[in-house]
């Protein structure tokens, strides 16, 4: 006699644990067997990796940003690769971490997607659903030991509302009117707050834009695993729209006149 | 330099996914005779980093329940979820809200359930019992727990917890001659400890701060009294039974 | 069988045209084949009376078990196939013992007949390569008898996994008349002594043999002292006073 219905209509084991007495992970799995799971590979550190991706809430909407770079440790390995990347009509995702885990989730959201618009059933997944979706995904691998090895920023715009959250390889997840991931996190995130926090509503579409131009040139500066070719994606009640790639004006000259390390102590 | 060990080179390295991390922020609670309060900060951070300055640490289970989770927040947030979602079950099984006391207990099985690949979070239940008193339950991440008249939790728990102590249990404080120290402490002395705690807090620990949540939950008959001079409250709901629960949100330094 | 239910009382699973399924009630009939069971509700408390047939005058009557316990809270008396009910009351005493780990309260009444009730209609389910777990409905009645936050209350199952609460409920092979007796005499106000008079007495009427403290068992559920089969010495008090 199998007490406990969650069990019910399931293959069941009664010669071992009946009354559930083990640990979840210790129970019996009754399911089908991979021959190959010991040969399985999981991603034990990311390998082709992006940089940092930023993105604000503005008075219209949401405004992203990410370069076009995927490092292969510090060699600059790919240099056209899109880090934001359009899901539905009313968002975009911007990734950080290991591109073909990114990839893969492309390819994942696009499943979605098609399953939902066939679906036909008047319901359209918005950003506030993608990022559930994706929470979910993120921790649930995290939680078998086989992460994602992403930092995702999810950002939209939906009946009237804009949406900005984040969510990484652990399923952690936080939404904030500026947000970035990776590197940005320390370079950018202070300059976006500085700039943004509480005037969210009062933002214009072109300064929202010198902003995120302004915290991508800094990042340039300072981080060597970024790339002066970028993106920027705007989402608001247009739609969406991911520019083509852009490059910004950088001075170095500065450069001759830094003293007091390296090689250059006088 | 150092030279590396010949022993640790010996055996085979193995460099492996750390599935967690620590949210920082802290949680309270203290029960009263016939109320109780649970609060907590509302920012999140890794390491030096703010993630963001509001992210609820406490929820509303019941009219009667509320839960604080802290440490690792998205352990926290599933936890949270996943309780909820036995709450509308035993609902729809039982045709009553959940007890108090039935939620501690739940709340110690699901934990223990993953006593091998714990949550890694600290809750902090707070309510009222069926009798009409006053509860705090807290627990550790594999389900210990306990019911107490009041537990501090999270980052600053070491910085918060003593004070209680002082405060609450009137430890190292001798009653004046005559007198003895009361058992339970009324909802408007509570609601100062609680707030000079987290300012405190807020003062000396760097993960604490942003904003404060604090949830008040009375028990049935019982007046408003000790709350009129509160600003920024705001009432969630009331029972058929008169119980009533209330939020208040508070700045706290963002530093 | 002559008179087929032109075939389709044969599977336990499918409807017959008019929208019945005859398994189950048959298994309904065989109930009314039972020894005749009764249960009282009270303010007090609940009483359950079951008539045990002696068939020989070697058998033990005292190893006659129609009365069982699930709970300290929980009373459960049967008539059918008795032996069924030992897996559902087997099923009943696991879910009062798995909510009260899980909750650290004692069960609903209702909520221990509802997980009872769940098992009844899961004969002939089977997964893929697997045996079904039932063959065939349970053949057997309960009346489950409790105290909870709710007060005291009666339930009564039937094999089709139907359940409904009773002030006073008789099931088994004398169920009609003492049915209609516990309509006459059952009022609101009844102490726990009189439910057991009146409990005895309908039983008395319906039994061939006469009452004595051997051929019939009487247990309570109350709210103070909780389940409790009475014993002997109880037991023949009772039939005196009545």
């Amino acid at each position: 006699m199998d007490h406990f219905p969650t069990n019910w209509g399931r293959p069941r084991n009664d010669a071992f644990d009946a009354y559930a007495t083990y640990p979840i992970h210790q129970r019996p799995y009754n399911g089908p067997k991979d021959t190959f799971a010991d040969g399985v590979q999981r991603t034990q550190q990311p390998i082709v990796t992006g940089t940092s991706v930023l993105a604000i809430k503005y008075k219209d909407g949401v405004m992203m940003a990410a370069d076009n770079l995927a490092s292969y440790g510090s060699l600059a390995r790919f240099k056209d690769v899109q880090r934001l990347h359009q899901v539905g009509n009313y968002t975009v995702i911007g990734a950080g971490g290991d591109m073909s885990d990114f990839q893969y989730i492309q390819y994942i959201l696009e499943e979605l997607s098609i399953d939902e618009i066939s679906a036909q059933d008047g319901h359209e997944l918005g950003p506030i659903e993608i990022h559930e979706y994706m929470s979910q995904l993120m921790y649930a691998r995290r939680s078998k030991m086989n992460p994602l090895w992403n930092s995702l920023l999810i950002g939209g715009f939906k009946d009237g509302k804009r949406f900005l959250s984040y969510v990484d390889l652990l399923g952690t997840t936080y939404s904030a009117s500026t947000l970035a991931t990776g590197y940005g996190a320390f370079i950018a995130q202070p300059l976006l707050r500085k700039a943004v926090e509480g005037r969210e509503d009062v933002i214009t579409e072109e300064e929202a834009r010198k902003i995120l131009e302004d915290s991508m040139r800094v990042l340039f500066y300072r981080d060597a695993r970024s790339m002066n070719k970028f993106q920027i994606a705007t989402i608001s009640s247009a739609g969406v729209s991911i520019s083509d790639s852009m490059q910004l004006e950088t001075a170095w000259s500065f450069a001759e006149n830094i003293r007091g390390y390296g090689a250059q102590t006088q | 330099m150092i030279m590396p060990d010949m022993d640790s080179l010996a055996h085979p390295q193995e460099r492996r996914f750390n599935p967690y991390t620590e949210n920082g922020g802290t949680i309270l609670a203290i029960a009263g005779a016939d109320f109780s309060v649970i609060a907590g900060d509302t920012r999140q951070s890794e390491g030096y980093s703010i993630q963001t300055r509001y992210a609820p640490k406490v929820f509303r289970l019941t009219d009667r329940a509320v839960l604080a989770v802290n440490g690792f927040a998205a352990d926290g947030n599933m936890f949270v979820k996943k309780v909820k979602q036995r709450l509308e079950w035993y609902h729809h099984a039982h045709a009553k809200d959940m007890p108090l006391r039935a939620i501690a207990r739940l709340i110690q099985t699901m934990l223990y359930a993953r006593r091998f690949f714990p949550y890694y979070v600290y809750n902090i239940l707070g309510g009222i019992e069926e009798d009409g008193t006053g509860a705090v339950y807290s627990f550790d991440p594999v389900g210990s727990y306990e019911r107490e008249a009041c537990r501090a939790a999270g980052a600053a728990q070491s910085l918060v917890q003593p004070f209680l102590d002082n405060q609450i249990y009137f430890k190292n404080q001798e009653a004046a001659q005559g007198t003895s120290h009361p058992s339970h402490l009324p909802l408007e002395t509570v609601l100062s400890i609680v707030i000079d705690s987290f300012t405190s807090a807020t003062e000396r620990h760097i993960e604490v701060g942003d904003g404060l949540e604090i949830f008040i939950a009375l028990s049935k008959g019982r007046t408003l009294q000790g709350m009129e001079s509160i600003r920024g409250l705001q009432e969630l709901t009331v029972t058929e039974d008169g119980e009533r629960l209330f939020v208040m949100r508070r700045d706290l330094k963002k530093d | 069988m002559f008179l087929t239910r032109s075939e389709y009382d044969r599977g336990v699973n499918t409807f017959s045209p008019e929208g019945r399924l005859f398994q189950v009630e048959y298994a309904i009939e065989a109930i009314k084949l039972g020894s005749t069971t009764v249960g009282v509700r009270t303010p007090d408390g609940v009483v359950l009376a079951v008539e045990k047939r002696v068939q020989s005058p070697l058998l033990e009557s005292s190893s006659i078990e129609k009365i069982m316990e699930i709970d300290t809270h929980l009373g459960c008396a049967m008539s059918g196939l008795t032996a069924d009910a030992r897996t559902m009351i087997d099923h009943a005493r696991v879910t009062a013992q798995n909510h009260a780990f899980t909750y650290d309260e004692r069960i609903k009444v209702e909520s221990v007949t509802q997980a009872v009730c769940d098992l009844a209609l899961r004969f002939g389910e089977s997964v893929h390569d697997e045996e079904a777990m039932m063959s065939r409905p349970f053949g057997v009645a309960l009346l489950i008898a409790g105290v909870d936050e709710l007060g005291p209350q009666l339930y009564h199952t039937d094999p089709s996994g139907t359940f409904m609460r009773y002030n006073a409920k008789a099931i088994g092979s004398g169920s009609e008349a003492a049915q209609s007796e516990l309509q006459d005499k059952w009022h609101k106000q009844m102490t726990l002594l009189e439910a057991q008079k009146l409990a005895l007495r309908v039983l008395k009427q319906v039994m061939e043999e006469k009452l004595d403290h051997h051929n019939v068992q009487l247990a309570q559920v109350t709210p103070q002292k909780g389940f409790a089969i009475l014993d002997e010495v109880q037991l023949k008090e009772i039939i005196d006073a009545m």
